[in-house]
């Protein structure tokens, strides 16, 4: 009782020590709470993310493979190997208590075509023409005359810049066509002959339009419908989920909004989003900005209106700004230069007037769309697809991360793979068998085809679809045999009409199940915990004896699942330089007040007490200044996660949102958090106390006596 | 623990030839030189002589902080000499009471738990006890009403009493004192001093030390020390003068 009286009022007598000592332990205890709240609260979070979004618990991808499997990894294609049995596995893995659901999968990158202004024209001026709509026709083509004139103006300034020798032939060639189109009297003979014009601007001017948007998609080929049973951060947002077992893509609304919409309404949103977050006009740069790039990309705008639309626009836009200017880029131009005042007002304006006359989206619900995918070897594969909707994650709708993710059906996604059924290497098997190469086993054709001593000629054909006959041909095929070498090249020609034929077709659970995935995730029952889902599924693997590696979620989520791991590592470090720093000053300043008291000690030492006695004493007021320290410390660190944990803490970007599983992140102590920053300050008090205390056992009772004599 | 009362038959202190010599570097420098002495219960003894004559030396040895370099020093019966650093310390804090030139006072501590310290380390009396010996003392001492003041509040003959108390308080066979009033005017050493008179009659033995002649002219015993060796150790008021 008495050492601890001692102790506290030590504390308060020494005050520079207690103050520099204080200040050390209170800012290390505030951190270790602040700290571990923040990242355990990010883990735990980011785990709901990962894992209830495209993830689930576990990932299986084949054993063996050259890449570990990285779902929120790099783009393009990873060898992460191919899972052929995923039937067999699937019924395996499902019989699991443990276990809720399997999901196959296959990520990947390709790119689409949004398709261009000028084509979408063409083919309404068609349709006119073919309809007879001399007025509807006259509109168009006023508005396509226009855009081959600003097409004509922007290629001669190209044209300016780039060298001609190096110009291709067909680039050359395309030039003049523009040129030609560009002549009156080009557009005064259409009449006589509309359709051999038509087809001239069809064939040889829209394919020179620039400003087509290319989108970069990437998408997770699955089976859609269990996909939507299974991670529940799925939700349809517009249009309709694709009907079971059928093909069909659907856009994540992230990438649907930051892609495919028109570039102008987007920055719009955006501006809108952000003055709702309490942002104002002239201290945003991003806002500002954005309204830049409105002002000047008024061509999004002017380039997409007829002259019909022109006028009705130009109207409007009039009254709003109350001007008589007739130039509308000038207009354009104005009205976009918007403020806090007039923003609401003029978003208002350009959905209600502009957006109906512009194509708000390069690719709407319904439409069918082409997917041009690289398979390994860089053979280029081609698929169509009908869009159905557009889906989100909940609460990572603002995400990048998991926005990034669009969803295809499985059967698209193996074409587009280029990658071959059961079936189908059956029957290469059988065309080997007949050409005279040794017959293969059908489990052990994947290694004697692929495999690195597989130098046979090997048999190529020409189409990848699981309902078209293989018409194989055969060819040369290339003495280092790949599967996308053999699969990968399906003539492009037949992708469109494919198309056609397969919408609607729908597939049996065992197709779905039947082919080759990439990767495989399972969504445990939620009683349990990752880790035991991780040794039962390795048990049952092995039992099995499946070509499988499990991954958790952490792990197969690549660089994102270790960044918990990695700012663990960081606060890890800083805590312990801040130890390191706090050890150091704290062991000088109490040896300073240790030698200070010298006198005090050598009297208590005199008076009869132990060395011993004295080490208590030093080990009592170590544990005192840590408790009243660290207490200080860790009831600031909690009021600030408490604070933020009741207000949440603004997501500030993209990433954010994504490893706070939401807009808002709100932070939590996890309820080891404060034992174990209590103990952390008590160790570090401790050591520091050491030598002081060595220091204070080996004063002697004569450092009492020191002022005589 | 007893106070000396009846018969003095065994004396306190006994010190036989005790050479004391202290290594200043390559020098060794002799501090107390075939010092004999004896202390009985009930004595009031100075230790007097001139600065570095080895005064505080010799109450060191005798206050168990040191240990002589050659002879025999009995303290309460034992050996100092053969004594376990620990056992020094058992025999300081049960055997003995000291009081400092600089009071040497616990400054966090008020003036209470100052004189409780001693009971604390021997944990022999439960918290009434303490409380009961404590108050007896500062009531003695004549500074009851500062029990809860610390030291820093209190005036150098305040603290003095405080000092005094704590030496008593574990009821030691003999109370070493070290310059007790040099840190204190006239006035208020003769107070205390006068104090330290009562308290003798009442039974404690003390031993101290002071180069303060009429401090030396108050003592019921002069041991006179120049040069580390005792020069005069009869009657009181002896004159310097023959080995």
């Amino acid at each position: 009782m008495i050492l601890i009286q001692i102790a506290l009022r030590n504390l308060l007598t020494h005050k520079i020590k207690s103050a520099i000592v204080g200040g050390l332990l209170i800012f290390a205890a505030f951190l270790i709470i602040a700290g571990l709240s923040l990242i355990s609260s990010i883990d735990k979070s980011m785990s709901k993310s990962i894992v209830n979004s495209v993830a689930g618990h576990i990932q299986l991808q084949e054993k063996g493979a050259k890449d570990e499997l990285s779902i929120f990894g790099q783009m393009g294609s990873n060898e992460i190997g191919y899972i052929h049995n995923f039937a067999e596995i699937r019924k395996a893995i499902e019989a699991m208590p443990e276990v809720a659901a399997v999901v196959p999968m296959g990520i990947d990158s390709s790119i689409v075509f949004g398709g261009n202004v000028l084509d979408v024209k063409l083919e309404a001026l068609r349709n006119a023409v073919k309809a007879g709509d001399q007025k509807q026709s006259a509109v168009i083509r006023r508005h396509v005359r226009r855009m081959v004139a600003l097409l004509d103006d922007e290629l001669k300034n190209l044209k300016g810049f780039s060298d001609q020798e190096k110009m291709s032939d067909d680039m050359k060639q395309g030039l003049l066509d523009v040129a030609e189109a560009n002549q009156p009297k080009f557009w005064d003979s259409f009449d006589a002959d509309p359709y051999a014009h038509l087809e001239f601007l069809e064939n040889k001017i829209a394919k020179m339009a620039i400003g087509e948007d290319m989108l970069m998609l990437r998408y997770v080929g699955t089976d859609t419908e269990r996909f939507r049973k299974v991670f529940d951060r799925f939700e349809m947002v517009d249009g309709q989920m694709i009907p079971p077992g059928q093909r069909g893509f659907l856009f994540n609304k992230f990438t649907y909004e930051e892609q495919v919409k028109h570039k102008t309404a987007r920055r719009l949103d955006k501006i809108k989003d952000r003055l709702a977050e309490g942002a104002k006009v002239a201290t945003d740069d991003e806002i500002k900005q954005w309204i830049k790039l409105n002002r000047t990309q008024y061509k999004e705008i002017t380039f997409q209106l007829d002259d019909v639309a022109t006028d009705e626009v130009k109207a409007a836009l009039q009254a709003e700004l109350q001007s008589k200017e007739s130039d509308m880029a000038k207009l354009v131009d104005a009205f976009m230069d918007v403020s806090d005042a007039n923003f609401q007002k003029r978003y208002d304006l350009f959905y209600k007037v502009i957006a109906p006359r512009i194509r708000l989206y390069s690719i709407r619900m319904g439409d069918t769309m082409t997917i041009n995918g690289f398979s390994q070897s860089g053979y280029a594969t081609t698929v169509n697809v009908k869009v159905y909707g557009t889906f989100r994650f909940h609460g990572l709708d603002r995400s990048t991360m998991a926005g990034a993710f669009n969803i295809l059906d499985l059967m698209t996604y193996r074409d587009l793979l280029g990658y071959m059924t059961a079936d189908k290497k059956a029957e290469i098997a059988k065309l080997q068998a007949q050409s005279g190469v040794k017959e293969l086993k059908r489990d052990t054709a994947e290694a004697e085809l692929f495999g690195e001593g597989g130098g046979e000629q090997v048999e190529d054909t020409t189409n990848a679809t699981p309902t078209q006959a293989a018409a194989a041909t055969p060819t040369d095929a290339p003495a280092e045999a790949t599967p996308a070498a053999i699969a990968g090249n399906a003539p492009l020609s037949g992708a469109k009409l494919m198309a056609k034929e397969l919408e609607g077709h729908v597939y049996s659970q065992e197709e779905i199940d039947g082919g080759v995935i990439r990767s495989a995730a399972i969504m445990l029952k939620p009683d349990f915990d990752v880790k035991t889902g991780m040794e039962k599924v390795s048990a049952l693997i092995a039992a099995k004896k499946f070509a499988l590696k499990p991954l958790d979620w952490r792990a197969a989520s690549g660089l994102v699942g270790n960044f918990v791991g990695v700012i663990y590592a960081v606060l890890a470090f800083s805590i312990f330089i801040i130890f390191l720093v706090s050890l150091v000053i704290i062991n000088n300043s109490l040896v300073m007040s240790t030698l200070e008291r010298t006198r005090e000690i050598g009297t208590m030492r005199a008076i009869g007490a132990q060395r011993s006695e004295i080490l208590q004493m030093f080990m009592v007021e170590a544990v005192v200044m840590a408790g009243v320290f660290g207490a200080i410390g860790c009831t600031f660190g909690y009021a600030l996660v408490a604070y933020f944990g009741h207000f949440g803490l603004l997501a500030s970007n993209d990433f954010m949102i994504f490893l706070s599983g939401g807009p808002r992140f709100y932070p939590a102590l996890p309820p080891w958090g404060l034992p174990v920053a209590m103990l952390a300050v008590l160790i570090v008090t401790l050591i520091s106390t050491l030598y002081p205390a060595w220091l204070a056992m080996r004063i002697t009772p004569l450092a009492a006596m020191q002022d005589s004599e | 623990m007893h106070m000396a009362t009846t018969p003095a038959i065994e004396p306190i202190v006994h010190l036989s030839n005790v050479d004391k010599d202290y290594k200043l570097g390559a020098v060794t420098v002799s501090a107390l030189k075939q010092v004999s002495l004896e202390i009985a219960p009930g004595e009031f003894t100075v230790i007097a002589g001139p600065s570095g004559s080895g005064k505080t030396t010799l109450l060191n040895l005798i206050g168990c902080v040191d240990v002589a370099t050659r002879g025999e020093v009995i303290v309460a019966g034992q050996d100092t000499g053969k004594l376990s650093e620990g056992d020094l310390t058992r025999l300081r804090l049960n055997a003995l009471g000291f009081i400092f030139q600089s009071f040497n006072l616990v400054g966090v501590l008020d003036a209470f738990q100052n004189v409780e310290f001693p009971l604390l380390l021997q944990k022999k009396m439960n918290a009434a006890q303490r409380k009961e010996r404590v108050m007896d003392l500062l009531n003695r001492v004549g500074i009851a009403e500062y029990a809860h003041h610390r030291p820093g509040e209190l005036s150098g003959g305040q603290r003095q009493r405080v000092a005094i108390a704590r030496a008593l308080v574990t009821f030691p066979r003999i109370v070493l004192a070290d310059e007790p009033t040099a840190n204190l005017d006239s006035v208020t050493g003769n107070q205390i001093l006068d104090l330290m008179q009562e308290l003798n009659r009442e039974g404690t033995t003390f031993l101290f030390s002071t180069h303060d002649p009429h401090v030396v002219s108050r003592a019921g015993r002069v041991v006179r020390l120049v040069d580390g060796r005792i020069v005069t150790e009869p009657e009181q008021q002896s004159p310097m003068s023959h080995t």
